[in-house]
């Protein structure tokens, strides 16, 4: 995606092309992260000043294009928990919405990603042995990684027992990683 | 077992390494393991980029339009403080011609920023090096609404033909100017706590194209504060400034003494 090239140009209507792109993607993945429609949007907003800002990096990163913008998105909603954290105030907030919000992204692997330019060779695969995994497992690794999440850490979120969380967690990984290799 | 040797536990390893969840003890020697050993190293960041994908796996959520116009707002204010600093690296390589001719220069730099200030150029971060800071941008996005209801009232009620938003990169400073020809009046209302100290003043400059700044009152104290202007005193200034000043202020020919707290274009409405 040149997009990026010439954002980081400087070139103002090509980040508005980039939004226009990605910001649904980008967005979705902020609000699963965080799990707050309002906190997801100060991620977001954060997040596209961060490309306009650092969009001349992405070159170096040697990542396509979406999954550059994505590990910035999750990196700024992680610090957006983390600062919540501190100031004690998320974890209620958290709770309530995290049903609301695994309602709308609980078919997060039914429609598939666009195959379109915009997403990766890994997000296809990715995608393809994600849908071979039981929702549940799913849910545990998709939480782990976007959240950063522990084990015990994963059960005390989805209120389940820290075994069920480890006993998942260890199919999971063996099904994607062998699914994984057979994509290269 | 050397892990090496084992290609399975390696790969094992490696994708709970990436993904996040080898914590403690197993995570500090796989990492001594991947300093060590390109083979782990090459293993753990093969999986990192598969993981990564998981940010473009998630189900698209469009998110509200506000979003996009507080992004633009912020670039806006990004590419301008840009421009700013590029005057002022300018500013600093002519050759000196004395205190006054650099404070000079200086300000006419700023004048001229000024004007190339788009619809509502809100000029943040002039003194401060650091970040706009998330309050600032709320703070910012709440005046602008206002300016916008004010802009609405100004509609309603022509006498108002001068409006201007005067801010900061800092936490916690704005003001809203209004001017109102018909009597004479320049209204500023301070929309953040920003409150100076006793034994100082807030001074409202008037920043011509070309020229000294020319002082156009003392700030009172209270929440709203009036000055008696005259329309000529603002009609071809594209940018104010308020310094904090020692108290009562100082004579408009002396110019600035004191740090310049908050700017902001003057935008004049066109009956």
């Amino acid at each position: 995606m040149d997009l990026l090239d010439r954002v980081a140009r400087r070139e103002e209507p090509a980040l508005k092309l980039l939004y226009d792109q990605t910001a649904a993607r980008l967005y979705g993945l902020a609000l699963r992260i965080v799990g707050n429609r309002e906190w997801a949007e100060d991620v977001l907003q954060e997040s596209f000043l961060g490309i306009w800002r650092n969009a001349g990096a992405y070159r170096a990163s040697l990542s396509p294009p979406l999954a550059w913008m994505g590990l910035l998105v999750r990196s700024r909603a992680l610090d957006f928990l983390r600062r919540r954290r501190a100031e004690r105030l998320h974890l209620q907030v958290a709770i309530d919405d995290l049903a609301e919000i695994d309602a709308l992204t609980q078919e997060q692997m039914a429609p598939g990603p666009q195959q379109g330019a915009e997403a990766s060779e890994q997000a296809a695969a990715l995608h393809q042995c994600l849908q071979r995994l039981e929702q549940a497992q799913r849910q545990v690794v998709s939480l782990a990684y976007l959240r950063d999440l522990s084990h015990s850490e994963l059960a005390s979120t989805l209120k389940l027992p820290l075994g069920t969380v480890k006993t998942w967690m260890r199919r999971s990984l063996e099904q994607l990683r062998k699914c994984m290799a057979r994509h290269v | 077992m050397h892990l090496t040797r084992n290609p399975e536990l390696l790969d094992r390893l490696a994708a709970a390494y990436a993904l996040g969840t080898l914590r403690g003890g197993a995570r500090r020697r796989f990492e001594q393991l991947a300093r060590d050993h390109a083979q782990v190293r090459a293993a753990a960041l093969l999986w990192q980029g598969r993981w990564s994908a998981f940010s473009e796996v998630q189900t698209p959520v469009q998110p509200d339009a506000a979003v996009w116009t507080r992004i633009a707002n912020l670039v806006q204010a990004d590419q301008q403080q840009a421009q700013w600093r590029a005057q002022r690296g300018a500013a600093a390589a002519a050759p000196q011609v004395g205190k006054l001719g650099q404070a000079l220069s200086w300000w006419r730099g700023l004048a001229l920023a000024g004007s190339l200030a788009t619809v509502v150029a809100v000029s943040v971060g002039l003194w401060t090096h650091h970040g706009l800071q998330q309050s600032t941008q709320q703070q910012l996005s709440a005046l602008r609404t206002e300016l916008q209801t004010t802009q609405a009232a100004l509609q309603a009620a022509p006498q108002i033909q001068y409006v201007a938003v005067l801010a900061d990169g800092k936490a916690d400073a704005s003001m809203l100017v209004t001017f109102d020809p018909r009597h004479n009046q320049l209204v500023l209302q301070r929309v953040s706590g920003f409150r100076e100290a006793e034994s100082k003043s807030l001074q409202l400059w008037a920043l011509p194209p070309q020229g000294a700044p020319r002082s156009l009152g003392v700030v009172g104290e209270g929440r709203v504060a009036q000055l008696a202007v005259q329309e000529t005193d603002v009609k071809a200034v594209p940018t104010l400034a308020i310094s904090l000043e020692p108290k009562g202020g100082v004579p408009s020919a002396t110019g600035p003494t004191g740090p310049v707290l908050f700017t902001g274009a003057l935008i004049r409405r066109d009956l």
